[in-house]
């Protein structure tokens, strides 16, 4: 696991208030079936603009940018950030 | 014509926490000024109201049923009317409910046990009648 990827599972962990730890799921599970609410998805994505010093654009606000980890990763990496 | 409801329940300790913690870029990308201005600035009250609507507004995206990329929260605004709450949507929300053909909310809400509830109902066009989650 890279470093940026553990990044986001400890924001996921931080804001997510899924139901689970982080370290139980893969990088594709679905967090809304593991507990993600809709409120607690704002605070992540707040969460990932922190630790990243990103910006989510309205348009990318919707439901599956936030779905998995791996989704999370595919949308910060459209929005400039390098994963190694 | 159809009716439908959306309903969403939010913790009041949810918000105040995020409040806490992300202050104004949390207020400023969920509610509009004029919801922030309704809402006050004693804490306590501020999440419960801001829960409310936040609420409010995912009862009605409930019914709004966005398939691909969601309305802006601030797109729906939850707005004091004496006693009552009116729902006034503008943009990608307004849009919406244009199609599904839709153009009152009845809002009700209220709160307790460290939750705020919304109830929202609307008639829809003929063509949306699916059932709504």
């Amino acid at each position: 696991m890279s470093d940026l990827d553990a990044k986001i599972r400890g924001v996921i962990e931080d804001q997510g208030r899924l139901r689970v730890t982080m370290s139980s799921l893969s990088d594709t599970a679905d967090l809304y079936q593991n507990g993600l609410s809709s409120h607690a998805s704002v605070n992540v994505m707040l969460g990932l603009e922190d630790a990243f010093d990103i910006e989510f654009p309205d348009a990318m606000l919707k439901k599956d940018t936030f779905r998995s980890v791996s989704a999370i990763r595919g949308a910060l990496q459209s929005l400039g950030v390098e994963f190694s | 014509m159809t009716t439908v409801t959306g309903i969403d329940v939010q913790s009041i300790e949810e918000v105040a926490a995020s409040l806490v913690k992300f202050g104004d870029r949390y207020r400023r990308r969920l509610f509009t000024n004029r919801e922030l201005d309704e809402c006050g600035d004693r804490a306590e009250i501020t999440a419960r109201e801001l829960a409310t609507r936040f609420a409010a507004k995912e009862a009605v995206l409930k019914i709004l049923n966005p398939s691909d990329v969601i309305p802006s929260w601030r797109s729906i605004e939850i707005q004091r009317s004496g006693r009552r709450f009116e729902v006034v949507l503008t943009a990608g929300a307004a849009v919406l409910a244009r199609r599904r053909g839709i153009d009152e909310f009845l809002l009700s809400t209220s709160y307790g046990g460290g939750f705020a509830m919304a109830t929202v109902t609307a008639e829809t066009a003929p063509f949306a009648d699916e059932v709504l989650s």
